[in-house]
């Protein structure tokens, strides 16, 4: 394999700080994430220190975005004291895993409120048309 | 060059022609302005004939043909430029009653009349010359070659002369080999002689092979092939595909390890071997010859390998034990293919017998494995470069697949969800 | 026989209470077959006690060149050259026992077990997450060195709620993230098309159909049992228990015929091939599983008899005492069987008839030969 594994290359430090963050993996026009702890201070495009999970942020078929996660590994890079990114811990709050981020409520709000908005509009502009 | 010996045709065939002030664009409703009187003009062109002219290109000075030139590729041949060419059909497409075409057509006088130009007649003729140029070699359809174009080694000669009345029906018979033997004589100086060496078989376990010498070549295959068809053997075959167990075997500094092989293998062997094999009937074989490769001693030793197997009663006999066979595709069942009259107990075996199968028919002769290094161009730092490149394509063709089986092209769902984006198109 | 009667034969067990759209009909010499799943009792308990297993075994009738014949799906590509080996007779048998271990895991038979019931357990509802997404959000866990069916598959549906994945669900991303060899995430063509699957069928393709039927499916699945069930019950039609004889889903397909009580034509076929011990064990699994034979006593007693003794591949050419005085104990057996519990008498019994004349013919031959050679 040309390409480090997707797990387990990267230095690790003991005293490092880690963070568990997405790390884009897919080509062009086509987002896929890596769930990796890596070294905080660390780029994306370098090695990780282990891959914890994966999402694909596209729905497939189905209408479905899948994501996968160790959770065995995660709680133990947690216990180590690993930094969650927020994008991350979104997700892992939607598992059940993590409480729910309040960056979640906030979306959900805010695009009830666009919805709601954009329903208003309809109507008004059924009105006047009208 | 076509083009200069053109020119050069024109003046030795229509020296005439070349002579008139408008021999192009002459009109048929002038013809009055045509002179026929002759024009004395005269030159090394139309002074000599074609025959001499010729000779003027192509020969070669005493000196020189001793050198050894005019011989060879660069060699000038000589042409007939009047290949193609018909008597009323000329640059100018002229319809010639009585000459070219018919007096009375139907019902009608046919008058001398220009017809439109043929522009690709020239380029024909030209092809039609420079095909005469070139030296073709004896070319045989891709059937009748032997291991190497025209010459004889591999190729077919068919079955033995009948002897007796008895035809070699099914016998077909290949050449291993033909050379020529060259010895000198006191009074006729370098004579040459040719020496064949040919097997024959039916394909079902019976062949031979033959060595002939004669003062021709054909004389000496005829000879070689009648010797083998006197000089059959029969060998067994397993299975009807394979021999009976690995060997080795040898002839003076000619050593041959054959590998008996699974169906479908094919034979992985020296060519000569190959003819052997498929003379004799075997299907699936690998061979590995080591020291010299003289032919000769290769077929001799590759006869007596086979001559000299053992069936496999005959092995169990010799170690008096169980010969088992164990097939992959039949989850290692143990088939026991012989059993002895009386087995061995653990206690009678001494401790320093050979046990192993492929040691014990080997006669304990190894086949030397040579290290194998990858090839040069993965050392090369462009090569991991390469491998980085096309690792994102690794899955591209199984996903072309995939699709193409569940939608007939190449789309997905997302392709109806967004129709107007463009579609890579895959053949 | 009249069609009639092949007709009613095979429906008379079958339960039409399954969900409609499910069902697969094939349609057969316009006979269809109708599939009937294991969704009332669960079969499992006794599939799998000990009694019966043995029996299954037995009635599977193993014969070694066909449990190890060449496969053509055994993942090599090319075959291999075979390996010759020198043994005495002590590692000759090791190998052999070896073989005897290789054979029963090549003839274990897929499980028979009751349909699964749908998961339906939400975790939590929060309807304050309504309208973060349009998509679900599927979330398995990949922790290493958990088993498919305890993996951890949980979903977060547009409207906010979490639950556990259904069935199907389940399978899929399983499928996904520990892919089974020669599992396909789509279903194959060969299933969920009629006319394919009935091609097979018409090919008398048995053994394909269930391999690949136990790669593709679950054995708690719906459409597994749907399968297997055609393919079972046109296996019976036809009298084509030669074709699964000597391999893994014999077992089943007896358990099958006898759980649905149509394996008088599988007796009948036993009866007319002369194997009378496998008659009585046939009769033994229907009052293990049923337990609605008057003699049920006599079938057990008959079957500690029979079982030591070896499996008969190839018909006697000479008979010892004790094979007659217990074939002769079967016959009987079988005789009182037909005459009580069959549901195919007229025929069973002629065939009956007709061992009976040819067994008295090679009892009478054994006999002769005994005394000739003067060892009686």
């Amino acid at each position: 394999m040309p390409l480090p594994p997707a797990s387990g290359t990267g230095k690790y430090y003991a005293l490092a700080a880690k963070s568990i963050r997405l790390i884009r993996q897919g080509c062009t026009n086509r987002p896929f994430f890596h769930i990796s702890v890596t070294q905080r201070k660390r780029l994306n495009s370098q090695p990780v220190i282990e891959q914890l999970g994966s999402y694909d942020p596209m729905p497939n078929i189905n209408n479905e975005k899948l994501v996968a996660l160790n959770l065995e590994r995660l709680k133990f890079w947690l216990g180590q004291g690993a930094h969650v990114t927020s994008p991350v811990a979104e997700l892992l709050g939607l598992t059940g895993f993590f409480p729910i981020h309040p960056k979640s409520y906030m979306t959900a709000w805010r695009n009830r409120q666009a919805e709601l908005d954009r329903l208003t509009s309809e109507k008004e502009a059924a009105k006047s048309t009208a | 060059m076509a083009t200069k010996i053109l020119a050069l045709k024109n003046f030795v065939h229509s020296p005439f022609k070349a002579l008139l002030k408008q021999p192009v664009s002459f009109n048929i409703n002038n013809l009055k302005c045509i002179s026929t009187s002759p024009v004395f003009c005269v030159n090394f062109f139309n002074k000599l004939p074609a025959e001499k002219l010729w000779k003027s290109v192509t020969s070669v000075s005493n000196a020189g043909a001793k050198k050894g030139r005019g011989k060879g590729a660069g060699r000038i041949r000589i042409r007939d430029l009047n290949r193609g060419q018909m008597i009323g059909v000329g640059k100018v497409n002229m319809l010639w009653p009585g000459l070219s075409a018919p007096v009375i057509r139907g019902r009608e006088l046919l008058k001398q009349q220009r017809l439109p130009d043929d522009p690709e007649r020239m380029e024909k003729l030209i092809k039609l010359r420079d095909s005469m140029t070139k030296f073709r070699r004896l070319k045989l359809s891709p059937i009748e070659r032997g291991w190497s174009g025209v010459r004889m080694p591999g190729r077919s000669l068919g079955p033995p002369d009948p002897v007796a009345g008895e035809e070699f029906t099914g016998f077909e018979t290949k050449v291993l080999q033909l050379r020529s033997l060259l010895i000198m004589k006191g009074t006729l100086g370098r004579t040459r002689n040719y020496q064949a060496m040919v097997v024959t078989g039916n394909g079902q376990g019976l062949a031979g092979f033959g060595l002939g010498r004669a003062k021709e070549a054909s004389a000496a295959l005829r000879k070689a092939k009648n010797r083998a068809g006197k000089k059959l053997m029969h060998f067994d075959i397993y299975n009807n595909h394979t021999v009976y167990h690995d060997f080795y075997t040898a002839f003076g500094k000619t050593k041959i390890f054959v590998q008996k092989q699974n169906e479908g293998y094919g034979l992985m062997v020296h060519r000569a071997i190959k003819e052997i094999c498929q003379a004799i009937g075997i299907k699936d074989l690998r061979a590995k010859v080591e020291g010299s490769n003289n032919l000769q001693h290769l077929v001799k030793a590759f006869f007596i390998g086979l001559l000299q197997q053992r069936s496999h009663q005959q092995l169990a006999e010799e170690k008096k034990l169980h010969l088992v066979e164990f097939r992959d595709e039949n989850e290692f069942y143990p088939m026991v293919v012989a059993s002895p009259s009386k087995v061995r107990t653990k206690e009678e075996i001494p401790k320093d017998e050979t046990l192993d199968f492929i040691q014990y028919v080997m006669n304990d002769k190894v086949i030397l494995k040579k290290k194998k290094f990858p090839p040069f161009y993965k050392t090369m730092p462009h090569y991991e470069l390469y491998l980085k490149k096309f690792e994102r394509y690794r899955n591209h063709e199984k996903i072309r697949l995939n699709l193409k089986v569940e939608y007939g092209e190449m789309k997905s769902f997302l392709t109806d969800k967004y129709p107007d984006e463009k579609v890579e198109k895959d053949d | 026989m009249s069609l009639l009667k092949v007709i009613r034969i095979n429906t008379k067990h079958i339960f039409t209470k399954h969900n409609e759209t499910h069902t697969l009909y094939i349609s057969n010499r316009k006979l269809s077959i109708v599939p009937s799943v294991y969704d009332q009792e669960n079969p499992a308990p006794k599939f799998f006690s000990s009694g019966i297993q043995v029996l299954l075994k037995r009635l599977t009738r193993p014969e070694f060149s066909k449990v190890f014949r060449k496969r053509t799906n055994n993942n090599t590509a090319v075959l291999k050259t075979p390996v010759y080996k020198f043994l005495t007779d002590e590692e000759l048998n090791i190998e052999k026992e070896k073989a005897n271990t290789n054979a029963d895991r090549l003839l274990q038979m897929p499980p028979v077990v009751k349909l699964h019931e749908q998961i339906n357990d939400v975790l939590s509802k929060d309807p304050a997450l309504v309208g973060y997404d349009n998509s679900t959000y599927m979330f398995t866990d990949i922790t290493f060195g958990v088993a498919n069916e305890h993996r951890i598959i949980v979903q977060r549906n547009p409207d906010g709620t979490l639950e556990s994945c259904d069935r199907d669900t389940r399978k899929r991303l399983n499928q996904i993230y520990f892919p089974m060899q020669g599992r396909k995430i789509r279903e194959p063509k060969v299933f969920s098309e009629p006319e394919k699957f009935n091609g097979l069928l018409e090919g008398e393709k048995y053994e394909y159909i269930l391999d690949r039927a136990c790669v593709q499916y679950e054995p708690d699945e719906r459409k597994y049992q749907e399968i297997t069930s055609i393919t079972y019950q046109h296996i019976d039609l036809h009298s084509k228990f030669d074709l699964l004889r000597s391999t893994r889903h014999f077992g089943p397909m007896v358990f099958y015929l006898t759980w649905h009580q149509s394996m008088d034509r599988l007796m009948l076929e036993l009866v007319q091939s002369g194997v009378v011990r496998e008659a009585v064990l046939l009769a033994a699994l229907r009052q293990a599983v049923h337990n609605d034979l008057s003699n049920g006593e006599d079938y057990n007693a008959l079957v500690s008899e029979i079982l030591p003794r070896p499996i008969q591949l190839t018909k006697p050419e000479i008979l010892s005492e004790e094979d007659i005085a217990l074939d002769t104990k079967c016959t009987e057996l079988v005789d009182t069987y037909i005459n009580t519990s069959s549901s195919m008498k007229s025929q069973q019994a002629l065939a009956l008839q007709g061992f009976r004349e040819y067994y008295q013919q090679l009892v009478d031959l054994s006999r002769g030969l005994k005394k000739a050679h003067g060892n009686a």
